[in-house]
């Protein structure tokens, strides 16, 4: 339920604009100055807390009411690459991000700086961390402060989209790429009431058409990569010329800084809604100041209220703008304060903090010796509530008269806790012993029988996970895992299967088990398996280990390149990937391996698309090329076919090869299926041909269960029906020309498949 | 992107209780304590819009995201303030004035009774009467109203959050036909079975008041602070296994009771259910038999029911009968 409720509409009194009133989230006020703004195209890859953003941007294209180029990508730098390419053929091109997301296209944010490439990025800021997490923390926002973009402060829901219209005018006004920051959950995901422009054409009046402004001195402007009338050469190499590059970059944000106030104002007077490089609240001439980025400043307004009430004169300063540093304006705001708390959702572990350094630095200059003490706070679930700014206040009232020696501090932290010294909690489960793991009959990997009965003997390697009713992906790691004896050592990409078993401080794995983020679980796999061929070489590892590899089928968009050179090394580790044909955890937004025409949360129906746009990756065909020593694909409709592939995997693995085992995963929850019906829904997908049962040996094709021939096949609309709301759409008759479609290539593929199978050469 | 619903907001019925209920920050805090899935969410969401749009209020909305899943706990925040009132508190409500339970069997494990304010209005998913609830929801003062909403939702096809939404809505002193326009606006597919559920929940439901008797004090809100932290946890933020196993989680809230009979006398012993099994844990295996369900776990999927073969012996394994909670 995106869509806004419009609620009145307020006439041009004060303003030249009509405003309108609407009740929306962060996320969905994003989506809306995007949509207002009229941006020529918009590059995107899904991140918890950002990702809704542009999922609302893909509902209005396909609904018509936008027409930008919105291309979800294969990763984050994938997606900021293609803004990069958006940019320079001169096109306006945004794109939303958070956290790891951001690190991951980082290498782009110099490049599209020092290339003068105006754009703008969301930050919908979120923490970047290991052990993983989800939730608020400005570690993602300060990992950019010296990439070269300007950098505008969003405190909360209103402000998210008034400075995505801000920010465009004034990067494109010096050409400098800008960010938008806003914070995680407490905004992104905040339903609030604010104002928004009534008629999207006065946005457009306000930005103007791309200006291609000169940068400093009028005629060395941004250019058009497809000026094909005028050649020129953009990214050159570039010398001891390079020193020149970064005064220009920084004269431009002195430009931008004389710039920004105009800009302001502008705003000001179309909208009656003021911003500036910083905001601050309370008494300037109070003895205490407190210093917060974003809702932490949010929040201690209404400290800096309940205080004045007791006659405690208080300041905020909540800085707007980071980027360029407007040090004048922060000093002014902070006044007379003698004692500064600077409140970030982050810590430079080793250092004093961010934002507290800058301040310390600005004031020194300006030969101001305030004592500014540093918390790092509201990171994670933590939230900064009025109690949170309270706390700070009487930090400054009374430090360093505190019991606590860590209160003491200079640099502590608002939140945190020791833990109970005397915690010795007992042990519940035994180390399971690889003799209890010995089903595998011959140990001569597939040729061996397959009794079910006596496999329900082995150990779960696993045990009690908190993943949806009637999810796939444990049905098919259990069983799949019952087709591997020994040691095992799992190593997991980010996805539901990762989330929903390491809740801290619980683990649902019973063997050991290794989450590195994302995409990367297949390399740090490479890393493991070397270490153990060392060791093992050394004497040192007496344990037979069977490392196994779990992935999402995300996992291998964003991490298709790491998994092509672990087939291409024929490194001896088991990859599982289970595929639900989405990115499930994030939301449901579309994976390159969902089918064409599924509904996903950034790929819809309306006027101008009809869910996910091309067919689904037969990831096995591109492995293929790289040559590794096995691939399958399996079911858990066909319980015997994948403990033998399991146990051939592992006989591989053993051998000194790669193996790469993908199973069709059902998600009920995001699929809009029934919890209790994924074997009959994974059985029509097998007969169907859409998943079909295969391996590879050593570049030989063999069909493991060929429902042709068992006079099985069925329609590809058959295992849609069962495969739930997602896939409603292809059911109906309006769209039979998709569904023939996808028959058609479904079949193509089959054909070909049954032709390899039949070869030894191809 | 937007829905247009053109309305002159009108002044709420002076005796909403979302007037009489502020805070020290001009807001009523409302919170709805669910499960994944429950749609507790989208009932919120549209209460919140339709609230504001109706009768000029102000607040947020603010849900209690996370990477939890079907079936596990959550929550969500709703604040109300008249227009004007800064909002500037975002985040999960910990004191609120209003409380709606979607699953009773949620109150003990996460103390639903903690934060809640003096007077408190707490909408509590449950066939038994306000009497027996209020005990169990600790209630220093206030008023309980029960409604068995469950079997409410499925007589009438409907989903838990509507007879839920109902009578939240009922008790906040909004007109029933606003939030009736509403719902059947939003989904007019299922706008009959849903209208339905909504009706019967408030004609259904019971209430009582009750006054501050000492008999329960009023508790400060669940601060979250395990015995592991700075000083204690392993290297890097790692679990150790033998010690910190989900072994033996209960998850009983998630299947809400509703876990697959088994009928030793049938079982062949065949081991088909546990491929199937989506809960690795859940089904109880022991020494080459199929010894039961773990119902303090299995979340009640009925993937095994759907597998198990029909024999001689008749089915081992069987969806239950009737509706719990």
């Amino acid at each position: 339920m995106t869509a806004t409720i419009e609620i009145e509409r307020n006439p041009a009194t004060n303003t030249k604009c009509a405003q309108r009133t609407i009740i929306a989230n962060g996320n969905e006020a994003v989506a809306r100055a995007i949509v207002d703004i009229g941006y020529d195209g918009e590059g995107y890859y899904p991140i918890t807390p950002s990702s809704e953003a542009g999922e609302v941007v893909s509902k209005a294209f396909a609904a018509g009411e936008t027409d930008l180029a919105f291309v979800v990508g294969t990763s984050e730098l994938a997606a900021i690459g293609i803004c990069a390419g958006m940019a320079v053929a001169g096109g306006r091109a945004v794109d939303v991000t958070s956290a790891n997301g951001l690190l991951l296209k980082i290498e782009e944010l110099p490049a599209i700086a020092g290339l003068g490439l105006p754009m703008v990025l969301n930050l919908s800021t979120r923490d970047v961390s290991a052990p993983l997490n989800i939730k608020n923390g400005h570690t993602d926002l300060y990992a950019t402060l010296g990439l070269g973009w300007i950098i505008l402060m969003a405190p909360n829901v209103q402000a998210a989209y008034d400075m995505n219209i801000i920010a465009i005018k004034i990067a494109e006004a010096v050409n400098l790429p800008a960010i938008v920051a806003y914070d995680g959950f407490h905004t992104s995901h905040a339903n609030r009431r604010f104002d928004v422009f009534a008629d999207r054409e006065d946005v457009r009046r306000f930005v103007g058409p791309p200006p291609f402004c000169g940068t400093l001195e009028g005629k060395n402007g941004r250019f058009s990569f497809l000026d094909v009338n005028h050649p020129r050469t953009f990214g050159p190499y570039m010398n001891d010329d390079l020193i020149n590059s970064k005064v220009q970059l920084d004269l431009k944000f002195e430009k931008a800084y004389q710039l920004l106030p105009g800009i302001f104002d502008e705003y000001a007077g179309l909208t009656g809604r003021r911003y500036g490089f910083v905001e601050q609240y309370g008494d300037r001439s109070a003895r205490h100041c407190l210093v917060g980025l974003n809702t932490i400043g949010e929040a201690a307004r209404d400290a800096v209220d309940r205080l004045a009430a007791q006659d405690r004169a208080t300041n905020l300063v909540i800085p707007t703008v980071l980027r360029p540093w407007p040090e004048q304006e922060i000093v002014d705001a902070i006044g007379s304060a003698g004692r500064i708390v600077v409140a970030e959702r982050a810590s430079q572990y080793g250092a004093n903090n961010y934002l507290a350094n800058e301040i310390g630095a600005a004031l020194q200059r300006r030969g101001n010796a305030a004592t500014i003490l540093q918390r790092t706070c509201g990171v994670g679930g933590l939230t900064i509530t009025l109690d949170d700014a309270l706390a700070f206040y009487e930090l400054a009232d009374r430090w360093p008269n505190f019991d606590d020696t860590d209160a003491r501090r200079v640099k502590w932290y608002h939140g945190a806790w020791p833990g109970d010294p005397n915690y010795n909690p007992p042990q519940t489960i035994q180390p399971i012993a690889a003799s209890a793991c010995q089903y595998n009959g011959n140990g001569d990997g597939a040729a061996s029988k397959v009794d079910l009965r006596v496999l329900s003997n082995m150990p779960t390697r696993f045990d009690k996970h908190a993943a949806c009713p009637g999810c796939g992906i444990f049905t098919n790691l259990n069983l799949f895992l019952r087709g591997i004896d020994g040691h095992v050592c799992l190593l997991f990409n980010t996805g539901c299967g990762m989330v929903v078993t390491t809740g801290y401080p619980l683990t649902s794995f019973k063997v050991p088990y290794f989450h590195n983020l994302f995409h990367n679980a297949c390399s740090t796999a490479t890393g493991v398996v070397e270490m153990i061929k060392r060791f093992k070489t050394r004497g040192d590892l007496p344990e037979d280990i069977t490392v196994i590899a779990v992935t999402g089928d995300g996992g291998d968009d964003i991490g298709m390149d790491q998994l092509v050179g672990c087939a291409l090394r024929d490194d001896p580790f088991i990859m599982l990937e289970y595929d639900n044909k989405g990115y499930m955890n994030t939301g449901g937004q579309l994976c390159y391996s969902g089918f064409k025409g599924q509904i996903n949360s950034n790929a819809h129906y309306g006027s101008q698309q009809r869910g996910k746009t091309r067919h689904h990756k037969d990831i096995i065909e591109i492995l293929r090329g790289a040559t590794p020593s096995y691939l399958a694909t399996a079911s858990e409709a066909h319980p015997a076919d994948m403990i033998r592939k399991a146990r051939k995997a592992q006989a591989v693995t053993r051998g000194g090869g790669f193996a790469f085992v993908k199973v069709i995963s059902v998600c009920p929850l995001n699929w809009g299926m029934t919890e209790h019906g994924g074997v009959e829904t994974v059985e029509a997908i097998v007969n169907a041909c859409m998943h079909p049962l295969l391996e590879i040996e050593r570049g030989i094709t063999r069909i493991t269960v060929d429902p042709e021939k068992k006079g099985k096949k069925v329609g590809v609309g058959e295992a849609f029906k069962l495969m739930g709301s997602a896939y409603r759409p292809l059911c109906e008759s309006k769209n039979a020309d998709l569904l023939a479609e996808i028959q058609a290539e479904v079949d193509h593929r089959w054909a070909r498949l049954k032709a390899m199978a039949e070869s030894q050469v191809l | 992107m937007t829905t247009a619903t053109r309305e002159i907001p009108t002044p709420l019925p002076a005796d909403s209780p979302v007037l009489a209920m502020r805070d020290e920050l001009g807001m009523c805090n409302i919170l709805l304590s669910a499960l994944g899935g429950d749609g507790a969410n989208m009932a919120a969401k549209l209460m919140f819009k339709v609230a504001c749009t109706r009768w000029n209020l102000d607040g947020g909305y603010d849900a209690r995201y996370g990477s939890e899943k079907k079936g596990t706990a959550t929550d969500v925040s709703v604040r109300f303030c008249s227009v004007g009132t800064p909002v500037r508190q975002s985040g999960p409500t910990t004191n609120p004035h209003v409380l709606a339970v979607f699953h009773q069997s949620l109150i003990e494990p996460l103390q639903l009774w903690r934060g809640l304010r003096r007077g408190a209005l707490c909408i509590v998913n449950s066939h038994h009467s306000p009497d027996v609830v209020r005990e169990r929801m600790r209630l220093h003062s206030g008023t309980v109203v029960c409604v068995d909403a469950t079997r409410i939702a499925a007589e009438c096809g409907s989903r838990l959050n509507m007879p839920m939404a109902a009578v939240l809505c009922h008790q906040l002193g909004f007109p029933d036909h606003v939030f009736r326009n509403a719902i059947a606006k939003q989904w007019p597919n299922a706008a009959e079975r849903n209208l339905g559920a909504f009706d019967r929940a408030i004609g259904e439901a019971t209430r009582a008041t009750f006054a501050d008797d000492g008999r329960f004090a009023i508790e400060a809100g669940v601060v979250t602070r395990g015995p592991l932290g700075w000083r204690n946890m392993l290297n890097g933020g790692t679990i150790d296994a033998l010690t910190h196993s989900t072994v033996g989680r209960d998850n009983r809230i998630a299947a809400g009771g509703r876990v697959p009979e088994f009928h030793a006398e049938s079982c062949s012993n065949c081991g088909i259910c546990l491929t199937v099994c989506s809960d690795p844990g859940g089904l109880l295996w022991r020494e080459g038999r199929m010894t039961g369900i773990d119902d303090r776990f299995c979340k009640g999927c009925m993937r095994c029911v759907e597998a198990c073969p029909e024999t001689k012996k008749g089915h081992a394994l069987t969806v239950p009968l009737g509706i719990s909670e």
